[in-house]
């Protein structure tokens, strides 16, 4: 991908982007010239745009939104709904592109057929809109759109299916189809019936047969015409009227519906049938992915249902949706998190949904029509420089490397002021010593800052995917969203999407009532979700609230008891802010039904663990009748610790990896006893062993001396201590969280993290834990 | 005439081939029925002349000349 390509793709997204937002503004709050305007100049941009790089498919699509959009501003069409629907599916199908475009340079095959279909959905608007303007030549489409070819134009449309595709002007909003029976005796006539064929326009297709079978050519009548000849074209009836008025009874003139072309005709007409399998199929796999048990076979559950997800879209002829969902799926199965594929089953759903673009998998393409150029009408977009993440972590850890440098210039500094002596030296040497530490302190700094990115970004998406979860559900809800310049280091704000859609979910589906519930209840029938960030000190705050029906601690306490998530005097025990917050808990839910939208309430667990894994927390708050208010506190800069795990005495521990220096097997007779002591000689230096399970009081396992011993060196300030471990584990990159609650003020450990499989992992503060 | 056999026995169509040039042609194929047609200098094809080729299958020494049955009209 060249840098022309890169900044293609990163213009088009910030204009899709855009886009996306100002039509959901026009659809709410109507028409506005000025806001019709930009999103028209968003549109003519990315179509100039996609013809650099050469996208004529995406040029298509764009034109023909451009022509709806136009019609908008004109007052020819009105902004309804089905008009914003069509313009926000031609956005989701240009992200689908942009997306494609940059992983692999090039469109999938089946462009073509969703850019022409995409435009004549489009273009459909126009015809049909109130005040629109009719069919080019005012036929029926209807009508057309249904009838079923006859025979002869199938085989025609069958003989080179590809060429005619390619040959189709980008504009065709029909096709004709023509048969030409020429009398036998026309050539006495001076008819041609090929020079009438070689004047018919945007010709697609031609096929000459005889209309008998040929005479052996010892008898034939080269004078006797035994022609038929037949074609397909773009061109209108008008024209082809011209050419042939005047052989009229000798030619047959047909409309041929575009989507006559579309391959497979015979399988095609149960398509919507087909479509609604695929959705059945992928709807069911989300649930099975919802009712997630925690200790069952994650990989294998996610592996099954993307499987079957894939194959209902393969069979769907949505092979470009089944890789994605594939990929999703490899990607979840890798991280255990059954919960990631579910935004793309969503997602999948949502491109499958009536209305949304169709694909196939024909091989043809279209060809530019427009030759566009890039155009002014870019300024509104933010120029940014676009740089690789991994770009960013080289430096941070070159900046990590500088450091240790830094510590070693300045522990030479002490050395030469103690053994060179001349003060005027010395005083030199730490004058420049301190600029150089402020300097990479300031450097440091200043490239965690490049990983800040502003919490926009996630929650850009939230206003289309509110926009459609409400409608689905017959809901009105509106979304304030504040604070989006806040920023926060990548890791957080990419991560926080998935919580995020789940606290959005719930309090759609949950939290908010019907219109007919809120006008009993005295509230307004629009609701409001707020999302809200905000800097705290130096944490990251980010709230999510509706002012929606509440929690009522009465009917989560009852759950609570009726699921067993606490016994009953435990929970009798509990303040009903403190019962809120079991929601928290795996497996809960309020809902009286499983709901399309919401699932089965894993979702607010999922929100918890994932918040706590980037080093966050979430407390909720709530008041019956007036809403539910989730807050995330989460650090402003993610400081990853690498951590070696280690077992002794039958549990897990943690070691920082920094103070690791090596791990050894040692022999036994490499052994030294001094006293009481272990110990071994590490390169001339005697290393004393302390058993790990011991040092933790923990049962120790009978000693022999005759056992090879696995040791952990620890440096702690120039002193090595070897650590006696069971054995070790594994090595992670985690985010260390404070001691919970109680332990807070507990000795040797600098804090816990979670384990792959839920459980936690106490972090060992060696220095603090040898004697 | 735009129709002529050459001295090697094959049917050369030259030029403009108009309506007249079917009997000649036809006649020319009658005679010498495994003879080739070369087409590679017509400009342009009547639909009586390509009706013969139809019907007789010659064997053709292409390509046609005549750009547009060059692109659109499929012998099998």
């Amino acid at each position: 991908m060249n840098a022309l390509h890169e900044q293609f793709v990163a213009e088009a997204r910030e204009l899709v982007d855009q886009a996306t937002d100002d039509l959901i503004a026009i659809e709410r709050e109507g028409f506005a010239a000025e806001r019709v305007d930009r999103v028209f100049r968003a549109f003519h941009t990315l179509k100039g745009s996609a013809g650099v790089v050469e996208l004529p498919e995406m040029v298509l699509s764009l034109h023909a939104a451009e022509d709806v959009l136009a019609a908008i501003h004109a007052g020819r069409l009105d902004a309804t709904t089905p008009a914003i629907d069509r313009a926000l599916a031609c956005l989701d199908q240009v992200s689908v592109w942009v997306d494609e475009f940059e992983a692999r340079g090039s469109l999938s095959s089946g462009a073509g057929w969703d850019a022409r279909a995409m435009a004549a959905r489009l273009r459909d608007l126009l015809s049909t809109g109130p005040g629109g303007q009719t069919a080019r030549d005012g036929r029926d489409r209807a009508t057309v759109a249904n009838a079923a070819p006859p025979e002869w134009v199938s085989r025609l449309i069958e003989s080179d299916r590809g060429q005619i595709f390619r040959r189709l002007p980008a504009d065709a909003d029909h096709l004709l189809a023509v048969s030409y029976e020429p009398r036998s005796e026309c050539f006495f006539d001076g008819d041609d019936p090929l020079a009438l064929m070689r004047q018919v326009p945007d010709l697609l297709a031609f096929h000459i047969e005889p209309r008998a079978a040929w005479s052996p050519p010892s008898d034939m009548d080269p004078f006797a015409c035994n022609l038929r000849l037949q074609c397909l074209s773009a061109a209108g009836r008008a024209d082809l009227a011209a050419i042939f008025r005047l052989v009229p009874d000798e030619v047959q003139i047909i409309d041929v519906p575009l989507h006559a072309l579309r391959p497979r005709p015979g399988v095609r007409t149960d398509e919507a049938e087909r479509a609604g399998l695929v959705r059945a199929v992928i709807d069911e796999q989300r649930r099975v992915l919802r009712m997630s048990a925690r200790n069952d076979d994650v990989a294998g559950r996610i592996g099954a249902a993307a499987r079957a997800a894939a194959n209902a879209l393969r069979h769907g002829a949505r092979a470009d949706l089944a890789g994605r969902v594939e990929h999703a799926a490899a990607e979840a199965g890798r991280r255990g998190d059954a919960g990631s594929l579910l935004p793309v089953l969503d997602a999948t759903l949502a491109a499958l949904a009536p209305g949304a673009p169709a694909a196939d998998g024909s091989d043809s393409a279209v060809r530019d029509p427009a030759g566009a150029i890039m155009e002014d009408a870019r300024g509104a977009a933010t120029r940014t420089l676009r740089v690789d993440e991994s770009k960013i972590d080289a430096l941070l850890d070159l900046a990590a490397e500088l450091m240790i440098v830094r510590n070693g210039f300045a522990h030479l500094t002490r050395r030469v002021a103690a053994e060179v002596g001349g003060h005027g030296l010395a005083r030199a040497m730490r004058h420049e010593q301190e600029t150089i530490e402020r300097l990479i302190g300031d450097m440091h700094g200043a490239i965690l800052q490049l990983r800040m990115v502003p919490v926009a970004r996630v929650f850009q998406p939230f206003r289309r995917l509110l926009r459609d979860m409400a409608m689905r559900l017959d809901k009105k809800v509106e979304l304030v969203t504040r604070g989006e310049t806040t920023e926060s280091d990548k890791t957080i704000v990419d991560r926080l999407f998935e919580p995020l859609l789940h606290l959005v979910r719930n309090a759609v589906d949950h939290g908010i009532e019907s219109p007919e519930q809120r006008r009993a209840a005295g509230k307004p029938d629009e609701a409001v979700i707020r999302m809200e960030a905000s800097r705290v000190g130096d944490r990251f705050v980010v709230e999510i609230s509706d002012d929606g029906r509440g929690i009522d601690p009465a009917i989560v306490r009852r759950k609570a008891g009726e699921r067993g998530v606490l016994a009953a005097d435990a929970l009798a025990a509990l303040s009903d802010e403190q019962v809120v917050d079991l929601v928290f808990a795996a497996g809960f839910s309020t809902a009286a039904e499983i709901s399309d939208i919401s699932g089965r309430g894993v979702g607010m667990g999922a929100v918890r663990t994932t918040v706590e894994q980037i080093g966050g927390r979430v407390s909720l708050s709530s008041r019956i009748g007036a809403g539910t208010t989730v807050r995330l506190d989460l650090p402003t800069s993610i400081a990853m610790s690498r951590i070696m795990v280690v077992e002794a005495g039958g549990h897990l521990f943690g070691v920082p990896m920094e103070a690791v220096t090596e791990t050894l097997r040692l022999a036994p007779d490499r052994i030294s006893r001094i006293a009481t002591n272990v110990g071994f000689v590490l390169r001339d230096r005697v290393v004393p062993i302390c058993a790990l399970a011991e040092l933790m009081g923990l049962p120790v396992a009978p000693a022999s001396d005759e056992r090879i011993r696995l040791l952990v060196v620890i440096d702690t300030g120039g002193k090595s201590v070897a650590l006696e471990v069971d054995g070790i584990r594994d090595r992670l990159e985690a985010v260390l969280k404070p001691m919970p609650g109680v332990l807070s003020g507990a000795r040797g450990y600098v804090g816990t993290t979670l384990l792959g499989d839920g459980g936690i992992l106490l972090v060992l503060d060696v220095k603090a834990i040898l004697p | 005439m735009s129709v002529h056999r050459s001295n090697d026995g094959t049917i050369v169509l030259d030029g403009r081939c108009p309506v007249e040039d079917a009997e000649p042609l036809l006649q020319f194929l009658q005679a010498a029925p495994g003879a080739p047609v070369d087409w590679r200098h017509c400009r342009d094809l009547h639909a009586a002349v390509l009706q013969v080729i139809m019907a007789a299958r010659p064997t053709l020494v292409g390509p046609c000349a005549d750009p547009w049955v060059r692109q659109w009209v499929e012998l099998e």
